[in-house]
């Protein structure tokens, strides 16, 4: 699990779309030895998923009919979905706690709702790499929390490599346990919470001055923010 | 000079003065407007046809009849004419047709001061009648008389032409794509009447129509008459040739013949006449061909 | 669902039987089924005057709608239409230009083989392939189709063109004037079953084509980063979308006219009974707009009988209101506007 933190501006979109193929950045990406321009996009689909920021979708498809779609690159672009193409949506949506609405349609579901469908299409691509960009940016406590979970249980569970961009630094230093630090496009820190997260870090790359402490546990450090009197 | 003879010869003066001016007036005001403009071919060639040929300063583009009439100044087209064009022929009168032009040209005009008049060309009695008001308002009534005199004998003459043979039903359309035919309430209707023709289309209450080809094959006209301009001899043929059971082409009366004699409500309309029944019953007009007159029967038809 | 596929199918040929059948001329069946060969009026109203033409209704109400599809997917726009992307302006100036240019000249040379008739389609297709190039380098954008560009180049060109064709209106005479309410109306009149064979086999192969893509168009309206993080080659599907789909408009154009409505109704209207799956979509609006337009055509043959009105004002005057109704009834739940 990689949490990558930074700024507006900093580059965290910009690195995933680059990891995902969509753009094309100046140096070179490899995943496992080979350059991921050598893959095809089916083949990449396989591997990646990605999960956006935000999803405008102005069709009207049933939340099933989404999910199904992750499937597109397992079966031929002139058949149906088959039995295994169901098992796995079913299978993601459970996952996400999204089967209860699978037959209401997209645009009629809340934010975390949809968020929840989305990946859950990602998770129906069967990928090796989740990535997400700020998955909780749109959603309450409760369900933020929720995604965070959910993203560590994935990782645990089913072995996913979750690369995720964030911007919520606290949750961010409680779930992941590697964090890359952005800083105007360039790489600042990489390395644990307690490594990355220091008051001096967030001055120089936030511009506000914070106080860190460990958390009840002791092993990750907490922001805790000082405004200006 | 002496005080006296002064006196008379300014007096003299003045009179011959007054005199000529008023003999001016009254000059003018019996010859008529001088300067006129045409909106439309037909009102071109009535007045060329009138006599009135010299006072024409303005024609549209279209207006290619007479010769004359092409070397005119051109005041725009049939449906936009130019209202600065117009007024740069300083005409004393615009004649226009009522079928075409936009009335808000009428009012732009006269807030100029200059006199409009709209005539009628829907049917042939229109059409007569038009000869006969812009005559007069020109000045010369019995010049309008004498044209209609003149058509009215050819439309007699084509008449008793075609008096002793049965009527043929016809056509008369002017595009093929779409097919656009002759309607009720059109003068060229009339005209195929009197040229012993029965229109297919006649009682339709529009003058132009819009026909679906079955409508032709379920009316069977003897006589399919193709008038649009380019429409070249052979396509009409090839059009309707593949449905034989029109009569007209079993007996090959497909035509294609674009002509503007027929087609411009305008002193020409006599000959358009003719032209037409020539097309509906050639029997009857074959005077070089004797033979065809035996066979259809257009018996004692001498000029 | 895919049985509704099935229950058009059957529709449609119903609706190609009836509209045969009926028109401003009253039909001896029998005697036109006897006399099928022979010089019959009823025969001949049958199978030459109103078969060709219901059949070709049916290829390009079909065609239309099934672009209309593909372009709604392809631009991420429910307000797209075939007549957006300028190729049907393009056609209609095509085969302005080739009535009004018509060289006379030329017949003595081609004979009958190239008579007027048949020179108008192939100037309006040349207009149309022509559009189709000029539109294409326009939204190129960094070697890509954008979608924006794609339908903004439309709609500017298409205003372009309308501008053109006004200006030929006023310089042109009364009766060629006529021939240009063709082109912006629409009118499926014709007699030739060579060109109704041509454009069915064009159009179904073109149809089946854009059937195989099915899938990616649905992947495609998520967005074009989503479609291609699913797998999809996105430039090379929009490059293929758009060419498929202006070749098939062109064709259509070239021979019946614009008749508008037709495409941006029918997709609309398939999706609130059939939803959005383009596998499904695309053959349900394929069929259902041959429906509409055979009966629209129909209507245009009989409204006003024995004239007959261009197919294009039926399309809009019925279509219009018939799609409030039917949003109206399955509420704005379901069409995410």
């Amino acid at each position: 699990m990689v949490g990558i933190l930074g700024p507006n501006g900093s580059g965290k979109t910009t690195l995933l779309k680059i990891f995902s193929a969509v753009l094309r950045g100046r140096g070179e990406v490899n995943l496992n030895g080979r350059s991921i321009e050598a893959f095809g996009k089916r083949e990449l689909s396989r591997l990646f998923a990605v999960v956006p920021q935000e999803s405008q979708i102005l069709f009207p498809y049933t939340v099933a009919e989404i999910v199904l779609m992750g499937r597109a690159s397992y079966h031929s672009p002139l058949a149906l979905e088959g039995k295994r193409d169901l098992e796995v949506a079913r299978a993601s949506m459970e996952l996400t706690d999204s089967l209860s609405f699978s037959d209401r349609y997209l645009h009629e579901l809340s934010g975390g709702e949809k968020q929840r469908v989305i990946i859950a299409r990602a998770l129906a691509q069967e990928p090796e790499i989740l990535l997400l960009d700020e998955p909780s940016a749109f959603l309450d406590l409760k369900h933020q929390v929720q995604v965070f979970e959910l993203m560590r249980r994935l990782n645990r569970e089913h072995s996913l490599t979750i690369v995720a961009a964030l911007h919520d630094l606290n949750l961010a230093a409680l779930f992941f346990p590697r964090l890359v630090m952005l800083r105007d496009g360039r790489v600042y820190r990489d390395g644990s919470p307690k490594e990355v997260l220091t008051e001096k870090t967030i001055e120089e790359v936030y511009g506000i001055r914070v106080r860190v402490e460990p958390d009840p546990s002791g092993e990750k450090p907490q922001l805790f923010i000082c405004p200006s009197p | 000079m002496n005080q006296r003879n002064q006196i008379i010869t300014v007096y003299l003066f003045a009179v011959s003065l007054i005199v000529l001016y008023c003999h001016n007036i009254l000059a003018t005001e019996a010859l008529g407007p001088q300067r006129v403009v045409s909106l439309a071919p037909s009102v071109t060639e009535t007045l060329f046809a009138l006599g009135f040929g010299d006072r024409v300063v303005g024609v549209t583009t279209y207006c290619d009849y007479p010769p004359e009439a092409r070397r005119l100044p051109k005041i725009g087209g049939f449906t936009n004419p130019s209202l600065e064009a117009i007024v740069a022929t300083r005409p004393d009168l615009v004649i226009g047709v009522n079928d075409s032009s936009h009335p808000v040209k009428t009012k732009e005009l006269e807030h100029l001061g200059i006199k409009v008049a709209w005539i009628s060309v829907t049917s042939l009695d229109d059409i007569l009648n038009s000869f006969k008001s812009v005559a007069r308002l020109l000045g010369r009534p019995e010049a309008g008389e004498r044209l209609v005199h003149k058509i009215t004998r050819q439309f007699e003459e084509v008449k008793k032409r075609v008096a002793p043979v049965p009527r043929r039903s016809t056509i008369f359309a002017v595009g093929l794509r779409p097919l656009v035919a002759v309607g009720g309430k059109n003068f060229i209707d009339e005209l195929i009447t009197l040229a012993g023709g029965e229109n297919i289309a006649g009682n339709a209450a529009q003058p132009w129509l819009n026909l679906p080809d079955e409508y032709v094959v379920a009316k069977a006209p003897q006589v399919i008459i193709q008038a649009g301009m380019g429409s070249e001899r052979g396509t009409s043929v090839k059009y309707w040739g593949d449905l034989k059971s029109i009569p007209a082409v079993k007996e090959g009366r497909v035509y294609s013949y674009p002509s503007d004699k027929i087609l411009r409500p305008g002193p020409r309309v006599g000959e358009g006449l003719e032209e037409i029944a020539r097309l509906v019953h050639p029997e009857c007009f074959a005077e070089s061909t004797p033979g065809l007159n035996r066979r259809s029967g257009c018996e004692g038809s001498r000029p | 669902m895919i049985w509704v596929n099935g229950l058009l199918l059957a529709l449609l040929v119903l609706s190609i039987v009836g509209c045969t059948l009926l028109g401003p001329v009253r039909l001896d069946l029998s005697q036109a089924l006897q006399n099928i060969f022979s010089a019959n009026p009823d025969a001949e109203i049958l199978f030459r005057a109103r078969l060709p033409r219901v059949l070709l209704g049916a290829a390009i109400g079909g065609g239309m709608a099934a672009c209309g599809v593909v372009l709604q997917a392809l631009l991420r726009n429910p307000l797209a239409c075939p007549q957006m992307i300028g190729v049907s302006g393009g056609a209609s100036l095509g085969g302005i230009l080739g009535l009004i240019l018509f060289p006379h000249w030329l017949l003595p040379i081609a004979g009958g083989l190239l008579g007027e008739i048949s020179w108008v389609p192939l100037t309006a297709f040349f207009g149309a392939l022509s559009s189709m190039v000029l539109i294409y380098r326009f939204s190129l954008f960094h070697g890509r189709l954008h979608p924006y560009h794609l339908l903004l180049s439309g709609v500017i060109f298409n205003a372009f063109i309308a501008a053109v064709i006004m200006f030929l209106n006023s310089i042109v005479d009364f009766y060629q004037a006529q021939g240009l309410l063709f082109w912006l109306m629409g009118s499926l009149s014709t007699r030739a079953y060579l060109t109704v064979g041509f454009i069915w086999a064009y159009i179904v192969f073109g149809f089946l084509w854009l059937w195989t893509k099915g899938l990616s168009l649905n992947l495609i309206t998520l967005g074009e980063e989503a479609a291609m993080q699913l797998g999809v080659e996105t430039s090379a599907l929009q490059r293929q979308i758009f060419v498929a789909s202006s070749l098939m408009i062109g064709a259509m154009v070239s021979v019946s006219g614009m008749i508008g409505f037709v495409g941006l109704m029918i997709p609309h209207v398939m999706r609130l009974i059939v939803g959005s799956d383009h596998r499904l979509l695309l053959p349900a609006s394929f069929l259902a707009g041959g429906i509409f337009l055979c009966w629209a055509d129909t209507l245009a043959r009989i409204l006003l009988a024995p004239a007959e009105l261009p197919v294009g004002i039926v399309t809009a005057f019925f279509g219009g209101p018939f799609f409030l109704f039917l949003l109206y009834r399955d509420g704005a739940k379901r069409l995410a506007l």
